[in-house]
């Protein structure tokens, strides 16, 4: 495997040396500037860094470390976004790189996966699409109200959406080998296994590498309570052979939103099993009561508070759920859409000392190296922000660190995320809760209005907007929004927002008429002004400072 | 009476404060600027009169209603309409997505009319609801400007009021008009085109701006066959021409005839409809011909002339930064200025009207960076500088990164059009000088672009923006790799 041995090699070990240093010299973001709760997250990281400290100088300053021959610059475990982000981009830089991904399967395992990974072959890609699809019969409704007829009810035929759906995934994973081949990485197909900290066990064929990227992601994961076995995931149902006729959805995370609207659009009876009173949680509370409300006035069957013990089932096939509650019977699903876990089973992670959290979650430093120098991990496996386009980020900034000589740090400053529920949700900064937390005196602007469409289907959707500004700064801190378009409106102003913009500059942009997204633009009165103490008003900055820390 | 007088002219005439005046200020037509101005200025204290023409959707010479164009003859009818149309598309999208409909889909023009006109009669209601509840006096009628503090109202019956005012606003916008060939009686303008009785089976369109364009959008949507004729090469005149091209394209794929460079000549009556007959000799028959030729400021019944104020050669009343015409003690906003004519714009106006003349806080718009939208289907939305106008003030070279792709949506629905965006960087600030989409819901995801192009952000300033995934809108954020470079050569640098 003896591929171009030029300047990143070259350029690496000048790279190791400023590296193994950087931990040190880098400074802790500054917790009043940044957000958001990973950053207690990044603290510990740093500490173990410190400790981690040793073991890297160690080994870099073993001089005969520099002049070992390696197959690969870099070895990737995992063809998703991230790993595939991070090979092109060192390749494009001029390393030698290899990655290796279990074959295609729709459902994931410990020998399925697939060029892609979990966003393009069951994530992002076919959930947005299935929600497309699921959308229609929203728009159905709505186009009556502008005149449109159906002499027979709109049909759904599942089969015609699960072959086309499943032939674009087939398309994309396509492209995505493309993309590698293209950018001169080379792919193996097998299970990649870390036998030290420069091998890789690829079902028995053994690859030798500088650097080791392990980016192997994350699955769904059910508890283990009576007839789980029943259960299925999301995986299974992005790829169900036929339309559940009812369905249990358990969680009240955004997938299990996500599912809920799917499932309701493409005509089955839903009913949505949380724990809490709420869903989606660590989202803005009003949010949370917003997409509930709005979810339910579109036929979701929210059961609260109320938790799976055992699932039955009964000689018609069909499924009944026992909750603390209760017992509803006649599913033809139950979903768990109860978390992810790492995928870091059966990696040789621990025989080589990569560090691992109690959630299997790989430990990594700002700049995504674990425990053991020569190894590091971006994505959904290090469960920092599990978002393709953050692992991307991650991905993109290993590349640059390894082989371009310029160290980077993902930023995980305001970083902007939807939620496909329908209605959708779009959110970047703080939280309200957040925002109090964290500054004290903040000023909340909302509207929560009907839009024009909705005056014209008659139908009961609405729109809730909100923009949390910092009263000492004029900073726009958060901003957050339920209804249509939430996600396309939300990317703009995540610009805005990671620029530090304040709410006057908002203000001073003229609005695009009519739109939903210019109430952004034209929100002139707070809604609340929260303020720490009677006399917030005329808070030193010592003061606001104690507040925010209570 | 202490409200402040900012304009230095004013506070010369030291006994005005003296003068009693019916009213602080009188505006003259309740649209979007009118209102707005009437409003605010109420808000800080000062009694407002504000007169406005009767309702109907067609306006006239004697025919308005509180609302304005906005409201009631264009941005909310129109945006209806296109909601209505935009379903036709959809519809055909949705069988590949699983979805079993009748192969012959039915849709009722006259329910979506009516509902249409229910809602702008709703925010008709609620306009002049806004107007009482801010202290602001409506009285229905036409407005004529007798002196420099003096306005009479022309009411229903006949009979004229006199007021005095302090101050005077004129906010009449703007009508369509048509071009002056043959047959022009035959043809309809945008106000006709959304309140016509029947939906057109055959549609002539003359124009070339963002008017044409949304009503081709709209007739095809709905089913109609369109022939849109324009005197461009391309229609969408000052907007980004690769954009235009784009847009054209889209128009052709969802099946309207274009025809470049062709102007019509004549209209005649037939039986089945009116034959269109253009300066190419091409002759097609019609059942609606429109005319999106442009609109004119609606400053000729005003008695303008009476007071001196001045007016350009399109009618336009000229005013200055803070929207004052010649004469000291009146003003206009909105499209009667022929500025930039737009909805938010004339809000713009009228607000900053409000804090100068009554607010204490002398505030001129600012016309730098002002996003919009053509809701053609799919739309186009813009903010900042085209490439030509980067290229043309630029002082460096000026980056073009562009993105072309199959929206996410189509890879199912097999919709044959492609989603076009496209940033324009000053190579040495590495500020974004203007940004452009067409495709789905653009002009929703420009809105945020504008605040960030508004505040002068960079172009590393959206690379360090992390995209929401699946979104066309990330795509704002993640282009990599420029397009083009555009050498600023042969421009010779100023001296300073």
């Amino acid at each position: 495997m003896a591929t171009t041995f030029t300047a990143p090699k070259l350029s690496s070990p000048t790279f190791q040396t400023l590296c193994r240093n950087l931990p040190v010299f880098t400074p802790l973001p500054n917790p009043l500037s940044s957000s958001s709760r990973h950053r207690h997250h990044y603290r510990l990281h740093l500490q173990q860094q410190r400790r981690n400290l040793s073991v890297v100088r160690a080994e870099s300053e073993n001089g005969s470390e520099l002049l070992r021959h390696y197959d690969f610059d870099l070895f990737t475990i995992g063809a998703g976004s991230g790993g595939v982000r991070a090979s092109r981009f060192a390749a494009n830089f001029g390393a030698s790189v290899a990655v290796c991904e279990l074959p295609f399967s729709t459902i994931s395992s410990e020998t399925t996966g697939g060029v892609g990974g979990t966003c393009v072959l069951r994530g992002c890609v076919p959930k947005k699409l299935m929600v497309y699809a699921s959308k229609y019969s929203h728009e159905f409704d709505e186009s009556n109200g502008f005149g449109w007829k159906y002499d027979t009810e709109p049909k759904h035929d599942w089969s015609t959406l699960m072959a086309n759906k499943n032939a674009e995934l087939h398309r994309l994973t396509g492209i995505y080998k493309n993309i590698l081949g293209n950018a001169g990485v080379t792919l193996i197909e097998g299970r990649g296994k870390v036998v030290d900290p420069h091998t890789v066990d690829v079902d028995g064929k053994l690859y030798t590498a500088r650097h080791i990227l392990i980016s192997v992601g994350g699955r769904p994961f059910i508890p283990d309570i009576p007839g789980s076995e029943y259960a299925i995931d999301s995986d299974a149902a992005l790829d169900l052979p036929s339309k559940p006729e009812k369905v249990a959805i358990v969680g009240g995370g955004y997938i299990a939103l996500e599912f809920a609207g799917i499932f309701k659009g493409l005509q089955s009876e839903v009913h949505l099993f949380i724990r809490q009173k709420k869903v989606l949680r660590g989202f803005d509370e009003e949010i949370r009561d917003f997409v509930g409300e709005q979810m339910s006035l579109r036929g979701i069957k929210f059961h609260i508070e109320e938790s799976p013990l055992a699932i039955v089932k009964s000689a018609d096939g069909s499924l009944s759920l026992k909750t603390n509650k209760g017992t509803i019977e006649g599913f033809s699903h139950i979903m768990f859409a109860t978390g992810r876990r790492p995928n870091t089973k059966n990696l040789g992670l621990e025989s080589v000392g990569v560090k691992m959290n109690k959630n299997g979650a790989i430990e990594v430093d700002e700049y995504s190296r674990t425990t053991v120098p020569s190894i590091w991990a971006v994505g959904d496996v290090t469960d920092r922000i599990n978002l393709t386009p953050v692992a991307l980020m991650e991905g993109g900034a290993l590349a640059k660190t390894l082989f371009q000589n310029e160290p980077t740090k993902p930023d995980y400053r305001a970083v902007p995320s939807a939620v496909f529920s329908q209605p959708p949700i779009g959110q970047v900064g703080l939280t309200e809760e957040q925002a109090i937390k964290e500054y004290g005196d903040i000023d909340v602007y909302t509207a929560n209005f009907r839009p024009l469409k909705a005056t014209l289907s008659g139908l009961p959707d609405r729109v809730l907007m909100k923009l949390i500004v910092c009263a000492k700064t004029d900073k726009v801190l958060g901003l957050h929004m339920c209804g249509d378009d939430s996600a396309e409106i939300t990317q703009g102003f995540a610009v805005a927002i990671k620029a530090g913009l304040t709410k006057a500059d908002f203000d001073a942009t003229v609005g695009i008429h009519p739109t939903s997204a210019e109430e952004f633009v034209t929100m002139r009165t707070p809604t609340r002004k929260i303020r720490q103490g009677p006399e917030a008003e005329g808070k030193t900055g010592n003061e606001a400072k104690a507040a925010a820390g209570v | 009476m202490a409200r402040k007088m900012l304009v230095d002219e004013e506070m010369s005439q030291t006994n005005q404060e003296e003068a009693h005046y019916d009213f602080d200020l009188f505006v003259i037509g309740a649209g979007s600027g009118g209102v707005r101005a009437a409003r605010f200025s109420a808000n800080f204290g000062a009694k407002v009169g504000i007169c406005e023409l009767p309702f109907h959707p067609i306006s006239s010479e004697v025919i308005g209603g509180v609302g304005g164009t906005c409201v009631i003859r264009g941005c909310v009818p129109k945006k209806i309409l296109v909601y209505g149309a935009v379903f036709g598309g959809e519809l055909e999208d949705a069988r590949n997505y699983g979805w079993e409909l009748n192969e012959k889909l039915n849709f009722n023009w006259k329910k979506l009319l009516h509902k249409k006109t229910d809602e702008i009669i709703r925010l008709n209601g609620i306009y002049k609801r806004l107007l009482s509840n801010a202290g602001v006096k409506l009285f229905e009628g036409e407005g004529k400007i007798v002196g420099p503090n003096e306005v009479e109202v022309t009411q229903l019956d006949g009979t004229k009021l006199s007021y005095s005012a302090k101050h005077i606003l004129i906010a009449t916008g703007s009508r369509a008009h048509r071009p002056p060939i043959p047959g022009q009686e035959l043809g309809i303008t945008s106000d006709e085109a959304l309140s016509l009785e029947d939906l057109p089976k055959r549609a002539v369109i003359f124009g070339g701006g963002y008017i044409a364009v949304e009503f081709a959008s709209i007739w095809r949507g709905l089913g109609a066959d369109v022939d849109l004729f324009f005197r461009r090469e391309l229609p969408l005149r000052g907007f980004d021409d690769e954009m235009r091209a784009v847009v054209a394209r889209n128009l052709e794929a969802r099946g309207i005839n274009l025809h470049a460079q062709t102007n019509l000549t004549e209209l005649i009556k037939t039986d089945n409809g009116i034959k269109v007959i253009t300066d190419h000799g091409v002759e097609l028959e019609a059942d609606v011909v429109l005319f999106a030729t442009g609109r004119l400021p609606n400053s000729k019944r005003l008695n303008l002339e009476a007071v001196g104020v001045e007016l350009d050669n399109t009618g336009a009343v000229k005013v200055d930064e803070y929207s004052r015409t010649n004469i000291p003690s009146i003003w206009a906003v909105g499209d009667v200025t022929n500025r930039m004519n737009l909805t938010p714009v004339a809000l713009m106006e009228g607000t900053c009207f409000a804090k100068t003349v009554f607010g204490g806080d002398s505030s001129k718009p600012d016309y730098s960076n002002i996003p919009c939208a053509v809701f053609s289907i799919p739309p186009l939305s813009v903010v900042g500088l085209s490439e030509e106008q980067a290229i043309e003030k630029a002082n460096s070279d000026v980056l073009v990164f562009t993105s072309t792709f199959n929206p996410m949506k189509n890879t199912i629905s097999g919709r044959q059009e492609k989603t076009v965006m496209k940033l324009v960087v000053d190579s040495e600030t590495d500020k974004v000088l203007g940004a452009s989409m067409c495709g789905p819901d653009a002009p929703e995801i420009m809105q945020g672009i504008a605040v960030a192009l508004k505040c002068g952000a960079t172009k590393a300033q959206f690379d360090s923006t992390v995209g929401i995934h699946p979104s066309a809108a990330e795509e704002f954020v993640t282009m990599r790799s420029v397009s083009r470079r555009v050498a600023v050569r042969g421009k010779p640098k100023t001296n300073l």
